[in-house]
């Protein structure tokens, strides 16, 4: 069977199937969690191609391509894709979620899984973008699934700065076919990623510069770049946690996929002096910004959100820095986007025993949920890059890879930089795990087998902190390559 | 023949450009709404008047498809929640009417200077009119910034639509006809959920003056 089609249909066939199915019933997400696996196993089935030396592509001229960095954010959007259908509302249990709130999370969250992969397989830079708009609104509908003033105004920053930007990068594509049709013509598949880096070195690098100045903020803004991130805190800690773990984990990774795509047209024309150094100083000011912010933080689920502006800028850094830094970001991403998402879900269980989102108010986790506590604990230090977790492997891949493009006063900022957000992350988390539970908080965890997963994606991230498996080594470096390098 | 296509072009940027800062210097909605569907007009207009001087014969349906949703359906869903918001005016936008006039003209200036490099290169008849497209852009962009209410602000982001929807029509003679489906698509879609955003936001807050939305912060 056509490795697209087992990818992209089981989520369509969920939504549909949560939207036929009124009043909303438990079977219904049972069966979403069983054919969530499917894309998983069409991620595999694409690496594997891969592995043989040969790229699967399907429809007329080539419309769906999974290369390997298309395979790569496919691996991440699924295995999350899996995750929040296993762990998300609407399985039977008493979740905190009515009958209408998790028949939503189950239309939308599927149709938001879907737009992504779509954004990360197709080959036409056109529709990539109509995708990427498109998980703005799946998204967008899912944050205030609890109403309440503070989820409504995320929600409303959300759409319309999301909009706003991602309208952005519509100029920008709009400007490089512009300067393709006036150097080749007009083209049937003029849009298609692999014909416009075929025609990148006689394209105008004026023009070119310039759309890519629009696409980096079109698409920086969905990503999360400072200073346009201001949209990302609300909306990832107003969100509920299976999508804050989507939104975090990698929505963020297909907005970065989208403007890597560009980037290697972009290089192509006008030479990487141009790129790296828009890339670097948006990286370091997210970077700097995230940090310093993570310092202020009251609340644990935007401590995490700043986070992920914090590894986002990082990654940047990183596509600035060479071929040494593409291949730490590659690496950088899967870690990131493994342990974000096991964060946001145990952020999840963590709210529902104490009802409260600050930081203050959460003491003695460690006693009232063990192993919740533990695990939350592994991935906070995961997070602020402490070995043997695999950050810490990427981070120092890509200072090496500053040191190597002769760049120390780049490497010294972001040292100095994470040294701060890991003060910022350890004090805050450290508060939480110790001390007396707060009055009125029982101990005891609730069913473990939601822990099962998630303990197992922070095992992933330490083997990958001790050995990168070859095969995702060869992912990893052709994914790389690709980014323009 | 040339020389009458280059004209109209410009004609139809400089009016849609006008009818984008109607924005800044009138206060009430039905104003905006108006404005927002007599420019929806015109860029349907420029995008028939490309398809019959131009190569591309397709772009009649981007125009009627334009026609259909930007001038008669979305302003129709405009008014309608007008009705049942009454009479939210845009009193104290976060700067003043002069001042943004004066910096709605530097934008368009702007828009002048960064497509300098295009206009230089492109042999079309429809390139002198492109910076006044990225001048709507830009002038659009700063209305989405300065201006308080949630349909204000849903207004200045349909127009910065209309404005990066004109450049594709002046500059490539508009992008393949399957993607500007897929576009128009997302753009209805997207002005739904907005709109549904705007009724939850005046349910939950008892105004749409995006003011109050201060609870998030840091």
């Amino acid at each position: 069977m056509n490795p697209f089609f087992l990818l992209l249909g089981p989520p369509i066939v969920s939504a549909l199937l949560a939207l036929a199915v009124t009043p909303y019933r438990a079977i219904v997400g049972w069966v979403n969690a069983g054919l969530s696996l499917l894309p998983v196993l069409a991620a595999l089935i694409l690496w594997s191609h891969l592995l043989a030396g040969e790229v699967v592509t399907a429809g007329p001229s080539e419309f769906f391509r999974a290369d390997a960095l298309s395979t790569l954010l496919v691996l991440c959007v699924s295995v999350v894709g899996a995750l929040a259908a296993w762990l998300g509302p609407g399985l039977g249990a008493d979740d905190g979620y009515d009958a209408r709130q998790a028949r939503r999370f189950r239309v939308f969250a599927n149709l938001f899984a879907f737009t992504m992969l779509f954004a990360v397989t197709t080959n036409n830079v056109g529709f990539m973008w109509i995708a990427v708009e498109a998980t703005t609104i799946t998204s967008a509908v899912l944050i205030p699934l609890h109403v309440s003033k503070a989820s409504v105004e995320a929600s409303w920053k959300y759409i319309l700065i999301g909009s706003v930007g991602i309208a952005l990068a519509f100029a920008g594509t709009v400007l490089a076919y512009f300067d393709f049709v006036n150097v080749a013509g007009r083209h049937e598949a003029a849009l298609n990623w692999t014909v416009l880096m075929a025609a990148a070195p006689s394209l105008h690098p004026d023009v070119v510069g310039l759309a890519f100045v629009f696409l980096l903020i079109g698409y920086g803004t969905k990503a999360g770049l400072a200073p346009m991130h201001t949209w990302l805190p609300d909306a990832h800690s107003e969100a509920p946690a299976p999508l804050s773990a989507m939104m975090s984990g990698v929505l963020l990774a297909v907005a970065l996929y989208a403007l890597i795509r560009w980037e290697a047209v972009v290089q192509a024309a006008v030479g990487s002096a141009f790129t790296d150094r828009l890339l670097l100083a948006l990286g370091l000011l997210s970077l700097a910004i995230a940090a310093f912010s993570l310092l202020a933080q009251r609340n644990y689920k935007r401590l995490l959100a700043y986070s992920s502006v914090e590894h986002t800028g990082l990654m940047c850094v990183g596509l600035g820095l060479g071929p040494l830094g593409a291949f730490a970001t590659m690496l950088h991403l899967v870690n990131h986007t493994l342990v974000k998402s096991a964060l946001f879900f145990l952020s999840g269980r963590v709210l529902r025993r104490y009802h409260s989102t600050e930081i203050a108010r959460v003491t003695g986790l460690l006693r009232t949920l063990p192993w919740t506590g533990g695990l939350f604990a592994a991935g906070a230090l995961a997070i602020a890059g402490l070995p043997p977790f695999g950050l810490f492997i990427s981070e120092f891949a890509l200072v090496r890879a500053g040191v190597a493009a002769g760049r120390p006063w780049t490497v010294a900022l972001v040292l100095g930089l994470l040294a701060v957000a890991f003060i910022g992350v350890v004090g805050h988390v450290n508060r939480m795990l110790y001390g007396a539970p707060s009055p009125g908080v029982g101990a005891g965890e609730g069913s473990l087998w939601p822990l099962v997963p998630l303990g197992l994606c922070l095992a992933i991230v330490v083997v990958l902190g001790l050995t990168i498996p070859a095969p995702l080594e060869r992912l990893l470096v052709q994914a790389a390559e690709i980014a323009g390098k | 023949m040339n020389d009458a296509f280059s004209q109209l072009s410009v004609l139809g940027s400089s009016l849609m450009l006008i009818f984008g800062l109607i924005l800044l210097w009138r206060r009430g909605l039905t104003a905006y709404i108006n404005a927002l569907a007599a420019q929806s007009v015109v860029l349907a207009a420029v995008a028939a008047v490309v398809a019959h001087f131009g190569p591309a014969r397709e772009l009649y349906w981007v125009a009627l498809l334009l026609f259909l949703i930007k001038a008669v359906a979305i302003p129709k869903l405009l008014r309608d929640m007008k009705r049942r918001f009454g009479t939210e005016r845009e009193l104290e936008p976060y700067v003043n009417t002069a001042t943004s006039l004066v910096i709605a003209g530097l934008l368009v200036l702007l828009g002048y200077a960064i497509m300098r490099p295009l206009v230089a290169v492109s042999r079309l008849p429809t390139r002198v009119a492109m910076p006044l497209a990225m001048g709507l852009v830009l002038v659009s962009l700063f209305v989405v910034i300065s201006r308080k209410k949630a349909l204000t602000q849903v207004v200045g982001f349909l127009m910065l639509e209309n404005g990066i929807a004109l450049l594709a029509v002046l500059g490539t003679y508009g992008i393949p006809l399957i993607v500007e489906l897929g576009v128009f698509l997302d753009a209805l879609l997207g002005f739904i959920v907005m709109q549904i955003f705007v009724y939850q936001i005046h349910e939950t807050f008892e105004t749409i003056d995006v003011e109050h939305l201060n609870r998030l912060r840091h």
